[in-house]
């Protein structure tokens, strides 16, 4: 996100799972029409890729690749890609020049470490045969002993992990307990010895040439090897990057899913909310005294193809849970529940299981239920200002992209209540809202004020899908906005 | 600024060198063989003269400047001039304050070397990298990075001939060119 241009943190809107985040960083879900965000949403890896040369390679051969491309290299001195240059070794006869073939090195052009930096051969041809540094994990007989102790995985089969195995039996969730093995091992105490290694005094003498001595981000970069002087870095294969789709785990939609190829930027599912949900910038606020009502004025925008209205509602409203989304198997946790604090004014649940058993469960057909539904966590501010709720709501119009350009369509035959629509063009409305922050509010102190947003959505969705009228509803919404800090005398 | 002849502009250009008329020289250079000096580039010979040796490559909006040495300050009338060797790289927008610069060296975009810096042979100044502080650059020296971390090179950067053969083909098309002059103007 550009932050700092589109995405201002000073308003925030508090996700259906009780996160608060700016409106950009939020999702959608139009099937379920509930805010989403990073945190409430399972994610899925699409695709990975190489991002030099944008190579797309499934999952299990990724595996097996150790997630790094076979041809990419970054490089050990300074973590950029090298790139492959050819030899520019001038031949000393004609008959040389038809004989030897062109040699390939690899060169960083940030740092201009090359691969003869560490006396490794120039390579005839330019993929592929790059030698690998041996390490311990190309060791067979580390392997074997290793593969003795492997435990026999049954999910790699399967497909069922053991969580959503209990919650499939009806079993309550694993709780992580102590085990016995990982009880605390008897230290054996040291014992004093007799003849101890002589003191290297070069260490206290030699002076360091420290171009010869790795740092710390070039030692991490191999952390198998940890080289210590730079003679001893090498090559590294480039790790793959992943597409990752993004999916609601209440409805199991998409909110987000990428495009395939890896050279594309776009998106075959995108559900911003920031193309769904009206934006709110705070435009001005007079200076803020403890007790003392100050003006606000904020900016609505309407980023839908549909008229809205938009009301005002004290920020404790609680926020009901809809129908569609209640719809929740008897893994509703109700012990989960009952110890949570009932004044907490968002009480609706959110699934939070993840969709791993869809595939395995098909057969059951439970899959919808299967997602876990936990309560939102409360939302994690503190409001020190009052909001004077205005009783009147105003109109938004749909977003008319061709109206930036149109001067003279300003006509508008809304009828607003003056006293709080300030302004307004096409389909932005400059709103005043009357604050008070709290008396008790001492000098210097941030003023966090809250409301509760309530806008008619359009979805179109069903619409679509059975060729009905697109369904409204009020959908409420929480806001908190940052003020600023108060300012006055003693 | 105001003690130095500034504005007695001697500037020689040897024979082979292509110096575009929009450079902005100032004081009393000299200008070696085959050397570029792109439009807009500036070099402000200010506390001495500058020598600029063979096949240099003065790219736009660099700006090479000679102030006054910090350890000279008092004897202003015996400073030595300003010595470039062959070779350098002169990227767009770096700022070159550097007392002394040898051969072969690079100073990549936007990069910034004070006076107090002694450059060597075979230098890389790496891409908005700051050097201000009192240092004497040993050869192949290649300073990279945000934090400007510093390594050796194996060798010397190599000579871009081709990049200078297209210019030296290509800027007399679209500029005015300075003519050699071996004597002063």
């Amino acid at each position: 996100m550009s932050a700092g241009i589109i995405d201002i943190d000073y308003v925030k809107y508090a996700c259906t799972c009780g996160l608060l985040k700016t409106l950009q960083q939020l999702y959608f879900c139009r099937y379920c029409s509930e805010l989403r965000c990073s945190f409430c949403v399972s994610h899925e890896v699409d695709s990975h890729f190489c991002g030099k040369c944008c190579e797309n390679l499934p999952s299990p051969e990724a595996r097996v690749k150790k997630n790094r491309c076979v041809n990419c290299f970054i490089c050990p001195s300074c973590h950029h890609e090298l790139s492959t240059r050819i030899a520019s070794k001038q031949p000393a006869t004609p008959e040389e020049a038809k004989a030897t073939k062109r040699t390939y090195y690899l060169s960083c052009l940030c740092c201009r470490w090359s691969s003869r930096d560490i006396g490794l051969p120039d390579q005839t041809s330019a993929t592929g045969s790059w030698p690998k540094r041996k390490t311990f994990m190309q060791d067979k007989e580390f392997f074997k002993r290793k593969q003795k102790e492997k435990i026999i995985s049954y999910t790699d089969k399967t497909g069922i992990t053991a969580a959503s195995l209990r919650k499939r039996i009806g079993l309550p969730e694993d709780k992580p307990i102590l085990k016995l093995k990982n009880a605390v091992k008897m230290v054996t105490p040291s014992i004093a010895q007799e003849d101890i290694d002589d003191f290297d005094e070069e260490v206290l003498t030699k002076s360091i040439n420290l171009l010869e001595i790795t740092s710390i981000d070039q030692r991490l970069l191999q952390p198998d090897v940890q080289p210590v002087e730079m003679n001893m870095i090498f090559p590294v294969q480039k790790m793959l990057s992943i597409k990752r789709s993004l999916r609601c785990r209440s409805c199991e939609h998409n909110v987000s899913k990428p495009e395939y190829n890896p050279n594309s930027i776009k998106f075959k599912i995108q559900l911003f909310a920031f193309y769904h949900i009206p934006e709110i910038r705070i435009v001005t606020v007079q200076p803020l005294r403890a007790g003392v009502p100050a003006e606000l004025l904020i900016k609505f925008t309407n980023p839908t193809q549909h008229q809205t209205t938009i009301s005002f509602l004290p920020f404790d409203t609680p926020i009901e849970i809809k129908e569609s989304t209640a719809e929740v198997g008897g893994s509703k946790g109700e012990d989960d529940t009952s110890d949570l604090d009932k004044s907490l004014p968002l009480m609706k649940v959110i699934p939070s299981g993840a969709k791993v058993m869809a595939l395995v469960d098909s057969h059951l057909n439970m899959s919808r239920s299967s997602a876990r539904m936990v309560t939102p966590r409360p939302l994690d501010v503190s409001i020190n200002c009052d909001v004077e709720i205005p009783s009147s709501t105003f109109i938004l119009p749909p977003r008319d992209d061709a109206a930036e350009y149109d001067d003279f369509n300003e006509a508008h035959n809304i009828q607003d209540d003056k006293k709080l629509v300030i302004w307004r063009k096409s389909n932005k409305a400059f709103i005043k809202l009357i604050v008070t922050p709290k008396e008790d509010t001492s000098i210097g102190t941030v003023i966090t004020a809250g409301f509760t947003m309530s806008h008619l959505y359009t979805n179109t969705i069903t619409s679509v899908a059975e060729n009905k009228k697109p369904q409204k509803f009020n959908h409420n919404i929480k806001l908190i906005l940052d003020l600023g800090k108060s300012v006055g005398s003693e | 600024m105001s003690d130095i002849k500034m504005s007695r502009n001697s500037i020689k250009v040897m024979p082979g060198a292509l110096v575009c008329e929009e450079s902005k020289l100032r004081g009393d250079i000299t200008i070696g063989k085959d050397c570029i000096v792109h439009p807009m580039a500036t070099i402000i010979a200010e506390a001495a003269p500058i020598i600029i040796g063979e096949n240099c490559l003065i790219e736009e909006q660099a700006s090479i400047i000679y102030r006054v040495p910090f350890d000279k300050v008092e004897d202003k009338d015996n400073i030595p001039p300003l010595k470039i060797g062959s070779f350098n790289v002169f990227e767009v927008g770096c700022v070159v304050e550097a007392a002394s610069i040898g051969n072969n060296n690079v100073f990549e975009a936007k990069c910034f070397v004070g006076n107090k810096v002694t450059v060597t042979n075979g230098c890389t100044i790496g891409a908005g990298c700051h050097l201000t502080e009192e240092q004497e650059l040993k050869e192949n020296i290649i300073i990279y990075g945000s934090n400007c971390q510093m390594r050796e090179g194996l060798s010397k950067p190599m000579p871009q001939y081709s990049q200078m053969d297209t210019l030296m083909k290509i800027l007399p098309n679209y500029h005015h060119i300075r003519k050699p002059s071996v004597k002063g103007k």
